[in-house]
């Protein structure tokens, strides 16, 4: 039965006999003991690999590599700790389109219900973009990461970023500003302050702004209901402590969502075609003529540099007055001679010009200087407009008599509000700030006007409420003054006919002052509100008695009905005024 | 007495000799039960219990994977699915395991040639996936022939081995080899070039163990090595996966998400039901199932099933070095080495020690095809296992006869 091996070349000998059959058996057996021993090598091979991963290298570090492209922040609070501005860990969902795994179109229709701002289209190009990376949405919370996490596309990654939140939308959002994808402050005060909110150290602490959150939302809510009533093109406020200089409000309109600082309030992405200037704040970086209500600074500039000695010295408004070929005009002409008191609470152009006259140029200038209206605002914000006025050489009688009532010189709302401050509180100049002042920390400040000339300034700011064009603005038992204000808008260079920017500045409680509160509305169209009428005491005041009677109580300013300011000897005719 | 008891030898036993369930039990059943090997079938069991637990662990990850835009699928679907494939696959593994050797050869050589027809029909009625065409859809089934093809051809080759070691003169050896290489082109046509290096592995082994010279092993050894070069140079599909092996830093990512979910897992899990990157895996269910018991059963549960692999391949590799028929010898040992490799080349996939082959964890992915022929080759392992001549193969055995 035995084969003689060789005729196959494959086959070793294998042999049939019974004796060769033992051999090859054991020949079989030790080659099969030799792979016995490959498994458990095999095994141990696999174990130790086991080790290294669970054990040593261990869990992974996140569900994702994060992008630390925002790093963490530090918050931003408002005077009473009410959170404006925090960071928090949201998620980037980042897709590599090269990689994917799963059908484009299956998992760009499960995204979309995941993402409702991103249409299925979108997303499905961004799939089939043939990219290597592609951001599909940034800001997502936690919930929509998670859904997106169980669909289990591994071409998908969640990576954890930190992300701004404002928490109250565009509440303040000039004022506050935004970052961008990097975490850099672009405006407002998150790129004023970029550098400590960015740092390590510092950004433990939250930057304590001097807002008041409740102050803002009053504010910026009577000035919408007042743009829409008006059909206006904006407005800006400011509410401001007189003593310490500490702004509680800054409204600018239209506003924007900090939260999607790229998208108008309709969802549109801004061009510069349709860029509705709600990035722009009005406040700081409007530059306005703000007409009557710079009078008070005129007036003043003559009680303290005893041009006034008496405010019953009176001025002849009897007719218009022509300079080089130039007439000036009073809006509620009286024609005939007017007191100071009258001067103001008629808002007469012709008076201030005169008086003015009578200042000077080199001692109005000096005054406006002081005030701090021949420069940027001393602000923190980085969003400041320089003032424009005439050159020195150009700074003739004409421009001294047109400045004097608040024309030919350009200054922001803000200026406003602090040559307010000045004007009321003592007559010390402080620089504003964004930032919470403890009381030992306000500067002592610069005196530009006489205590006397700030008293009587007082007084004369609340006949214009009581007896002049700012009744509306009156609030019962909260000694309300103030002045009104209307110019021409300047467009490019030049006065646009027909488009007025009206505002207000008014003071309370006037006999002690604590608060300044500065509006201003671009190009009132009137309503039936107002009749028709587009002046300040019809447009803006009734405005600041809203905000007025909406703020002062949280900022613990009480009535009282048996105060007031002696106005005795103002007005000895008993004058009085009709818009 | 109790060894000789085992042996199932009808002339032992006068008919009705034992009651039911008794040693002496000769129904068709009692038979089997005192013959089969307990520890074998044990470890089986305990294989498939551990595979069910992965795929309920598995289920919710793949199921929310391959859920549309506009259907949703089940997140226990795969465990259901699973549990259907049990309830078929047992039957299948315990009617195969009562076959006698005969009928088993027969089962063998009938199923090598369907699923060598069936392969070579792939390419042109088959499905695919991953730029593979590797099934042939029947209802409610995805037929694939490769995976019954493994059994039913390393079973046909142990028979026509042993027919060579009977008589030398017979070119057996030559024909497995040309079953071989018709198979092999098949799956590389395919491609599947995974399958075609494990077949080709069982195969050698087999060779050697019937006595192949080491030189020609040496040099089939250089030839695959070859193959799989010309493989990577000629197919994509294949050059891709490697070359995101070797490069790492290529295209890794898949990988990286199984490395993750053990690195997650750590020494004792997550807890089932608690994994999170198991969402990230693709095909968790089958390819990647190792790494989601990574995640959520730990280290330990790993090296346990490791361990649960390795008894069976050498409790199976043991049975068969005591065996002295040739047929036994081979069909055992390439039965036992497969399942052993093909574990083990899955779980070193997950492990990122080897390229991304496309490969089933044995008895524990989900899978029509690869449970069912999974069960089959267990079957065919116990019924191999069952009719040992213990007397004839153990040495302590017959030293404890001698005395």
């Amino acid at each position: 039965m035995a084969t003689i091996p060789g005729n196959d070349p494959l086959i070793r000998a294998i042999p049939a006999a019974a004796g060769e059959r033992v051999t090859a058996r054991s020949q079989a057996r030790q080659r099969l003991a030799f792979i016995i021993m490959l498994f458990p090598v095999l095994a141990l091979v696999i174990l130790v690999r086991l080790i290294d991963l669970a054990v040593v290298q261990g869990i992974p570090k996140s569900s994702g590599p994060t992008i630390s492209a925002a790093p963490p922040r530090g918050d931003i609070l408002d005077r009473n700790g009410v959170e404006l501005a925090r960071t928090f860990e949201a998620y980037a969902i980042t897709v590599m389109p090269r990689r994917l795994t799963s059908d484009p179109e299956v998992l760009a229709t499960r995204l979309a219900t995941i993402l409702p701002e991103r249409t299925r289209e979108e997303i499905l190009a961004d799939l089939t973009s043939g990219k290597s990376f592609r951001y599909l949405a940034r800001r997502v919370l936690p919930g929509q990461a998670r859904r997106i996490n169980e669909l289990g596309e591994p071409a998908i990654e969640l990576a954890r970023e930190a992300e701004r939140l404002y928490p109250n939308y565009a509440l303040a959002a000039q004022a506050l500003g935004y970052t961008d994808d990097k975490g850099h402050g672009l405006i407002g005060v998150e790129k004023a302050f970029d550098a400590d909110l960015a740092d390590p150290v510092k950004r433990a602490t939250p930057l304590m702004l001097s807002l008041d959150v409740r102050v803002q939302q009053a504010m910026s809510h009577e000035l919408a209901a007042l743009v829409a009533d008006q059909n206006a093109k904006g407005a800006a406020g400011v509410v401001m402590d007189v003593n310490s200089g500490e702004v509680l409000a800054m409204v600018s309109l239209p506003d924007f969502n900090p939260n999607v600082p790229g998208k108008r309030a309709d969802g549109t992405v801004y061009t510069t075609a349709n860029d509705d200037g709600s990035r722009f704040n009005r406040v700081t970086l409007g530059g306005y003529e703000l007409g009557s209500t710079f009078k008070a600074f005129t007036i003043a500039t003559a009680l303290e540099t005893g041009v006034l000695t008496n405010l019953q010295k009176q001025y002849d408004a009897t007719r218009p007055l022509e300079v080089a070929g130039f007439r000036i005009r009073d809006d509620h002409a009286k024609n005939r001679w007017l007191t100071v008191p009258e001067i103001f609470i008629y808002s007469s152009n012709i008076g201030t010009a005169r008086m003015a006259l009578e200042v000077g140029r080199e001692r109005q200038r000096e005054y406006l200087d002081k005030l701090g209206f021949l420069k940027p605002a001393e602000f923190e914000l980085k969003e400041k407009t320089k003032p424009q006025f005439p050159p020195l050489s150009n700074w003739g009688q004409l421009a001294t008599m047109t400045i004097s009532y608040g024309h030919g010189l350009t200054v922001s709302p803000l200026h406003l509000a602090n040559g307010y401050a000045t004007l009321v509180n003592g007559g010390f100049y402080r620089p504003p700030t964004i930032l919470k002042r403890d009381a030992a920390a306000v500067p002592a400040g610069t005196r530009v006007f006489s205590e006397k000339t700030s008293a009587e300034m007082r007084r004369l700011l609340r006949l214009v409420v009581t007896n002049g064009t700012g009744r509306k603005a009156d609030v019962p038992g909260y000694r309300v003054g103030g002045k009104t204000g209307t110019a021409e808008k300047i467009e490019g260079g030049r006065y646009v006919r027909g488009q007025n920017v009206v505002n207000f500045a008014a003071v309370f409680p006037v006999d002690a002052p604590r608060y300044v509160v500065v509006a201003m509305i671009d190009d009132p169209r009137g309503s039936k509100a107002t009749y028709g009428f587009r002046t300040a005491g019809m447009v803006v005041a009734p405005a600041i008695h809203r905000i007025i009677e909406r703020i002062a109580p949280p900022l613990g300013v009480l009535p009282d009905y048996n105060r007031d300011v002696n106005l005795a000897g103002l007005l000895p005719g008993g004058a009085d005024v009709k818009e | 007495m109790g060894l000789a008891a085992r042996r199932l030898d009808k002339r032992s036993y006068p008919a009705g000799a034992g009651a039911a369930f008794s040693r002496g039990d000769r129904s068709r059943f009692g038979r089997w039960f005192w013959t089969i090997d307990k520890t074998l079938l044990l470890l089986i069991l305990a294989l498939i219990a551990a595979g069910i637990t992965a795929v309920a662990a598995a289920s919710p990850a793949a199921a929310r994977r391959l859920s549309g835009g506009n259907f949703r699928m089940d997140d226990l679907y795969f465990l259901y699915r699973q549990l259907m494939w049990v309830a078929l696959g047992l039957p299948v593994m315990l009617g195969t395991s009562m076959l006698s050797i005969r009928n088993l050869k027969r089962l063998a050589v009938v199923g090598t040639l369907i699923c060598l027809l069936s392969l070579i029909l792939v390419p042109f009625i088959g499905g695919g996936a991953n730029g593979a065409a590797r099934w042939i859809q029947l209802p409610g089934f995805q037929f694939q022939p490769s995976e019954f093809f493994k059994p039913c051809f390393i079973i046909a080759t142990a028979w026509l081995l042993s027919l060579k070691l009977e008589d030398g003169s017979l070119p057996t050896m030559q024909i497995s080899a040309a079953v071989l290489a018709m198979a092999l082109i098949c799956l590389i046509a395919q491609p599947d070039v995974g399958q075609s290096a494990l077949i080709s592995v069982v195969w050698l082994s087999q060779a050697t163990l019937a006595g192949l010279s080491l030189t020609i092993i040496g040099a089939l050894a250089v030839t695959g090595v070859i193959g799989l070069v010309a493989a990577y140079f000629t197919l994509d599909h294949f050059a891709a996966r490697i070359d995101k092996f070797i490069t790492g830093s290529g295209d890794t990512f898949q990988i990286d998400k199984a490395l993750d979910c053990f690195r997650a897992g750590g020494l004792m899990g997550t807890g089932p039901g608690e994994g999170r990157m198991k969402f990230r895996l693709p095909e968790a269910q089958t390819d990647y199932i190792f790494s989601v018991l990574g995640e959520e059963f730990g280290l330990i549960a790993c090296a346990l099933l490791a361990g649960l692999f390795l008894a069976l391949v050498v409790r199976a590799l043991l049975l068969a070095m005591e065996e002295d028929d040739p047929f036994i010898f081979l069909a055992t040992s390439g039965l036992a080495i497969q399942f052993g490799l093909q574990a083990t080349i899955n779980m070193m996939v997950n492990l990122a020690l080897l390229p991304s082959k496309g490969m089933t964890l044995p008895f524990i992915s989900h899978g029509g095809s690869s449970f069912l022929a999974i069960s089959l080759g267990a079957g065919m392992l116990l019924a191999l296992t069952r009719c040992n001549p213990f007397l004839k193969g153990r040495p302590w055995a017959k030293g404890a006869l001698a005395a």
